[in-house]
């Protein structure tokens, strides 16, 4: 399949090398007087792959949304190739950078490929008519997981997994160097969280596309993401690769439970053995 | 392409449906009282008496118009309602759209502003009143907007204030009681070119709006978080939508009155039928609710004819809205006993 994605048709390769970065810069942020995110810092790399760890509550859901220009910070900026992302409109942002929710409701009757199409919308020309080439785009999107076979079945008839490759797919019609994943495996069997993370290692080294998920299985961020930031009561704890950054420490500290942590045997990456977890007000208090 | 495959394939029940709101205009023409098809035929073919002429011409043709536009405008407005509220459940008459519109056409003829002889300034009337009542349900929402369930059930309370005040405005101001009921019922008695030229023009721009706005519709239905996500303002969107919305069941009700249940049901109809995409679905919607709207009109006609020779009553009339409202509430129990729901 020959096409030219906008990647491809961008000024040059320095400017695409720019396009997939995300600097976060002093971001505050809050829910009415609660102060989620108490100034948070982060450069993020183009083709870098992030995980973003933490308790619930610790504030990686909201940092997702802001970078994706979903919420704006009440102080700092977040800065997607270089723009600033409060100054870019709703359309503009999603052309750059696309977010995969956690759950969504199924509209009734809408088939596979007509929600993969609602990924092209911001792309979309007068009277949200398709340009050429938004069908070879979706088409690519939904062979890349492997959903271009149910391509007429509705939606609602499938099961979580397949959903949730299904949204993947809509995602990915954006067509952006971008991808944010909000906990993309929650609510999936073993089998099919396996099959949605090797997707996106996949893409991400076929496309050089920069990944920023949020992770709650500690064994998925330190085998599937090259880099783990460590969130604590709205700020960065720790950040590295996972061999440095996983360990009984941060276990204790960012998670709360004590455990030890071993090497897998053939891949060599970090793996966790949780024991019980620690009292609240120990260790975990600012 | 085998991408064209499945689009021409799908583009049968838009034509089926068409025919349909063909077939059943033809009906409305023929259903009343006193003249058969024959006589209808002649009058198209440029025979027949005078007194045929009159009534197929001035009576009989723009009461047939005029159904078919409100009921395309009520399909139109119930599927951009429910789908900008994402709520299987919003419909005109359940967001204070309707109610609205009653309070506000009824209020201008008991204060004697507004009557059957000045359809203009019902027209006017029943809009203010439309956007009171969804403006009304818009405060009360504040910013819970995107949360079906809320919505639906201050649209309830809405709904069931102003129709309160409709019945306080026929307490003290009892009037022109007759017309009034037709209002509160729904009926296409004794509407004539004066309501076809003030409705057409009014419903076609406003289907145009909401044809235009298929596309953010669509991608509202999947959820403000994915619909933001992939690049949509859904919060002008969904104002558009509903500002929309308003218009068009007001030009409904100050021609028809309130037609029950109508913009409720044919938008479950057409997604069944045409699917998901509002792009399809949306004319699919218009055509379902013409073709609803003047079959309950014509079946209204044969019924009331019916009655009128078994009861011997010569000037008994059933109200179009009773036999949509009937028909509705059986629809709606079909459904919910299929356990479609919410979602």
């Amino acid at each position: 399949m020959t096409m030219a994605t906008r990647q491809d048709a961008d000024a040059g390769p320095r400017h695409a090398e720019r396009q997939g970065t995300l600097h976060i810069e002093g971001v505050r942020f809050g829910y009415g007087r609660r102060e989620v995110l108490s100034g948070v810092d982060l450069d993020i790399g183009t083709g870098e792959s992030v995980a973003l760890v933490g308790l619930n509550g610790c504030g990686k859901s909201t940092l997702l949304r802001l970078c994706a220009g979903l919420l704006t910070p009440a102080a700092g900026r977040v800065r997607l190739g270089g723009d600033d992302l409060a100054r870019l409109s709703r359309r503009n942002t999603a052309r750059r950078v696309a977010l995969l929710h956690q759950s969504a409701p199924a509209v009734p009757g809408m088939t596979v490929r007509q929600l993969v199409r609602q990924g092209r919308y911001a792309d979309r020309g007068p009277l949200g008519m398709l340009r050429d080439g938004d069908d070879a785009v979706c088409a690519r999107a939904m062979a890349d997981v492997g959903v271009g076979e149910w391509a007429d079945r509705p939606v609602d008839s499938l099961s979580g997994g397949e959903r949730q490759r299904v949204r993947l797919a809509m995602a990915l019609a954006q067509d952006t160097r971008v991808l944010l994943l909000d906990e993309p495996t929650t609510y999936l069997d073993l089998r099919h969280q396996l099959e949605v993370m090797q997707t996106v290692v996949r893409l991400r080294e076929e496309r050089g596309l920069t990944v920023v998920m949020v992770l709650h299985d500690l064994g998925h961020a330190a085998r599937f993401a090259e880099r783990i930031v460590a969130l604590r009561a709205g700020a960065v704890a720790a950040d590295g690769p996972p061999a440095e950054v996983v360990t009984p420490r941060l276990l204790a500290e960012v998670l709360g439970v004590a455990g030890r942590v071993g090497r897998d045997p053939e891949g060599g990456w970090p793996v966790c053995y949780p024991d019980h977890p620690l009292p609240l007000g120990g260790p975990l208090a600012k | 392409m085998s991408a064209l495959a499945p689009v021409t394939a799908r583009r049968w029940p838009l034509v089926l449906a068409a025919l349909l709101v063909l077939t059943v205009g033809c009906a409305d023409l023929v259903a009343g009282r006193s003249l058969d098809a024959r006589d209808v035929w002649q009058v198209f073919g440029g025979d027949g008496d005078p007194a045929a002429r009159h009534i197929v011409l001035r009576l009989r043709l723009p009461r047939t118009l005029v159904a078919l536009a409100a009921g395309a405008s009520l399909g139109l407005a119930g599927m951009v309602l429910q789908s900008a509220l994402r709520n299987p459940l919003a419909g005109p008459e359940v967001t204070g759209v309707t109610p609205g519109a009653v309070l506000g056409a009824v209020t201008a003829t008991g204060l004697g502003l507004a009557g059957w002889r000045s359809p203009a300034a019902v027209v006017v009337a029943a809009c203010i009143g439309g956007f009171a009542g969804a403006g009304l349900l818009w405060l009360l929402t504040g910013r819970e907007k995107s949360d079906p369930a809320r919505t639906a059930v201050h649209g309830v309370l809405v709904s069931a204030v102003l129709s309160g005040l409709t019945a306080m405005v026929l307490l003290v101001a009892p009037g022109e009681l007759g017309s009034v009921v037709q209002w509160l019922v729904g009926s296409t008695e004794g509407r004539v070119w004066e309501h076809w030229v003030l409705l057409w023009p009014w419903a076609s721009a406003w289907a145009i709006a909401a044809w235009i706005m298929a596309g953010p519709l669509t991608l509202l239905r999947c959820g403000d978080e994915q619909a933001a996500a992939a690049g949509l303002g859904t919060g002008r969107a969904r104002a558009a939508a509903l500002g929309c919305a308003v218009a068009l069941t007001a030009g409904a009700v100050s021609a028809v009155g309130a037609l029950g249940f109508v913009g409720l049901l044919v938008p479950h109809l057409a997604f069944a039928v045409f699917g998901a995409d509002l792009r399809r679905a949306l004319p699919g919607a218009a055509l379902l609710g013409a073709a609803v709207v003047t079959g309950a009109d014509a079946g209204a006609q044969w019924l009331s004819r019916a009655l009128a020779g078994a009861l011997d009553m010569d000037r008994l009339s059933v109200p179009t809205g009773a036999l949509t409202t009937c028909l509705g509430a059986a629809l709606l129990l079909a459904v919910a006993r299929r356990g479609a729901g919410p979602e």
